[in-house]
């Protein structure tokens, strides 16, 4: 699946500019630390975390995209970051939660 | 095996926190990581010469890196964590060497030892390669790289506001504000 | 969804609360960020999360859960074993992912999972599907088993029991290498709901001239080549039909096969 497939299937907004790109898994967590010790490069991030210290670690594993959940505020300053870096900041209203049901029905897999 | 082309994994990966104290005189701040929180910020107490004073309570971990191929082991837990430079200080080493390489699309981070930063908590160059091989075997190089700088090239750190990768302020029952740096 | 069905669906350890475990709870919140689960977590919930601290047991008391449970093995070092007994808040740790954690609940009782719009109202009810899709390219004997191999792995992932996984990827693997020996190409499709295991493999081929006859034990169309290789003795519809609840074949001569093989869980 590709994170174009993946924003249209479950109708995610995109708050940055980026290329599409293969998504190979998906990693929850709103801890940078496990993020970092966890994630691998190509999965996606689900998180709450809004501070824009979350770019720089996503880039870091090399995550495919990040999705933001339960209809948090991103702050212009984070979606510039993740503009600046080319990585997909996407957005979406329902809670952690339910939203792995979602990425579930779409055959997601963690690796 | 002096031919192998490390391939490098984490490891012995231990999920903890990291205390960050102040002492006010003289100016001296210290870093340390303990697998308990510390949850009495602002807490002073007495070592040594210094009234210490908790700054921050992170959650955080410390690693080592296998090499997939040859198992070699190398230890990294010197490494506090890393920092990414918001770009305060137009004259530091960091904010110069992030704006050369942001047309190449290579991203810096700061890889931190622990503090202050004396011999025992130095990060050894060879080590910063290490580090910048691990991250860049894990993507796509064509599309960007990652280049891991040494703390000693931040200019001043009671001045330096760059933000850590790590989770400050987890253990608040206060919504996330904005992040201070512990300095 | 009792405590005890949450334990035994994500294998977990019991670190506080053995008496607790038939408490039923209405929700599941899944977060490290301890001010949200102050500010949305609701009643008579369980917290998923990550921050093994005193905090995360403060916060799902001050909210009202029923319990905590700690993911990726994650253990608390800072004595909130005591008050987690104190406040009777039962906390389990589990190895698995938040992901896996999340979806293994969501699997066995998918009604936590609908978003609150779809739980309110006359909307239909989804179940929380899971479906995948595999090629088979014909005459592929290299990558012939790979796809049973994927669909094996998923279900692992799931937790479902082995004994019903190895009847699921057995007859995924006798009808993935009846389109490697028999068709041009086919597609595996994995349905997986609460209650069953679909396993669609259809195909463009030759198709089946007798279907009565496949069904027979040591039948079969293979040539001397795939029985050099050790394939087509004749057992594959019918081992698939031994291994399944249910096993629908329909075929067209010249156009190709359809099976349906469906697995009650």
């Amino acid at each position: 699946m590709t994170t174009k497939e993946l924003i249209e299937n479950l109708s995610l907004k995109p708050l940055s500019k980026f290329d599409h790109r293969e998504i190979t898994g998906v990693f929850v967590s709103d801890m940078l630390s496990d993020v970092m010790a966890g994630a691998k490069s190509g999965d996606i991030w689900v998180t709450v975390q809004t501070h824009k210290s979350i770019i720089p670690a996503a880039n870091l594993v090399d995550v495919s995209a990040v999705v933001i959940t339960s209809k948090k505020q991103v702050p212009p300053d984070t979606s510039d970051l993740a503009s600046k870096h080319g990585i997909a900041l996407l957005w979406t209203e329902l809670p952690t939660f339910e939203f792995v049901g979602k990425l579930y029905a779409l055959g997601l897999m963690t690796t | 095996m002096p031919d192998c082309q490390h391939q490098w994994e984490m490891t012995h990966i231990e999920f903890g926190f990291l205390i960050f104290e102040k002492c006010s005189q003289p100016y001296s701040l210290r870093t340390y990581f303990s697998e308990k929180s510390h949850p009495m910020l602002g807490e002073k107490y007495r070592d040594g010469k210094c009234d210490w004073t908790v700054m921050e309570n992170a959650q955080s971990f410390l690693f080592d890196l296998k090499c997939k191929k040859c198992n070699l082991l190398e230890d990294f837990r010197n490494v506090m964590g890393f920092m990414y430079c918001t770009g305060c200080l137009p004259d530091c080493e960091v904010e110069i060497l992030q704006r050369k390489y942001e047309s190449e699309k290579k991203w810096v981070v700061v890889a931190f030892g622990f503090l202050p930063k004396d011999r025992e908590h130095a990060i050894p160059a060879e080590k910063l390669k290490i580090l910048e091989d691990y991250f860049n075997q894990r993507r796509d190089t064509s599309r960007s790289t990652i280049a891991v700088l040494s703390y000693d090239l931040i200019e001043d750190f009671s001045r330096c506001k760059g933000d850590f990768i790590h989770d400050v302020g987890m253990l608040s029952l206060e919504p996330p504000g904005e992040k201070k740096t512990p300095f | 969804m009792k405590i005890k069905k949450i334990k035994d669906v994500l294998e977990a350890e019991v670190i506080v609360g053995e008496d607790k475990l038939d408490v039923e709870v209405k929700h599941i919140y899944a977060s490290d960020l301890m001010s949200d689960v102050l500010a949305f977590g609701k009643p008579n919930s369980i917290l998923l999360t990550g921050l093994a601290s005193q905090q995360a047991i403060i916060s799902a008391h001050m909210a009202e859960f029923d319990g905590v449970v700690l993911i990726r093995g994650k253990k608390t070092k800072d004595g909130s074993e005591k008050f987690a007994r104190d406040k009777q808040i039962v906390l389990l740790s589990t190895k698995l992912d938040m992901y896996d954690a999340c979806l293994r609940i969501g699997l066995a009782d998918s009604k936590l999972m609908m978003p609150e719009s779809q739980k309110e109202g006359d909307l239909p009810k989804d179940d929380i599907n899971l479906s995948h899709k595999f090629s088979i390219d014909g005459n592929d004997f290299a990558s012939a088993g790979l796809a049973s191999t994927e669909v094996k792995s998923i279900l692992k992932k799931i937790g479902l029991d082995p004994v019903l996984i190895r009847r699921v990827a057995i007859s995924t693997y006798e009808g993935e290498m009846n389109v490697v020996m028999h068709a041009t190409r086919g597609t595996v499709k994995l349905i997986v709901s609460p209650e069953f295991i679909q396993v669609i493999i259809e195909d463009v081929g030759k198709g089946i001239p007798d279907i009565k006859m496949a069904m027979q034990e040591g039948f079969t169309t293979a040539t001397e080549e795939m029985r050099a290789m050790g394939f087509g003795s004749g057992m594959g519809l019918p081992n698939i039909k031994k291994n399944s609840d249910e096993l629908d074949v329909s075929s067209e001569v010249g156009k190709g096969t359809c099976l349906k093989i469906k697995f009650y869980i």
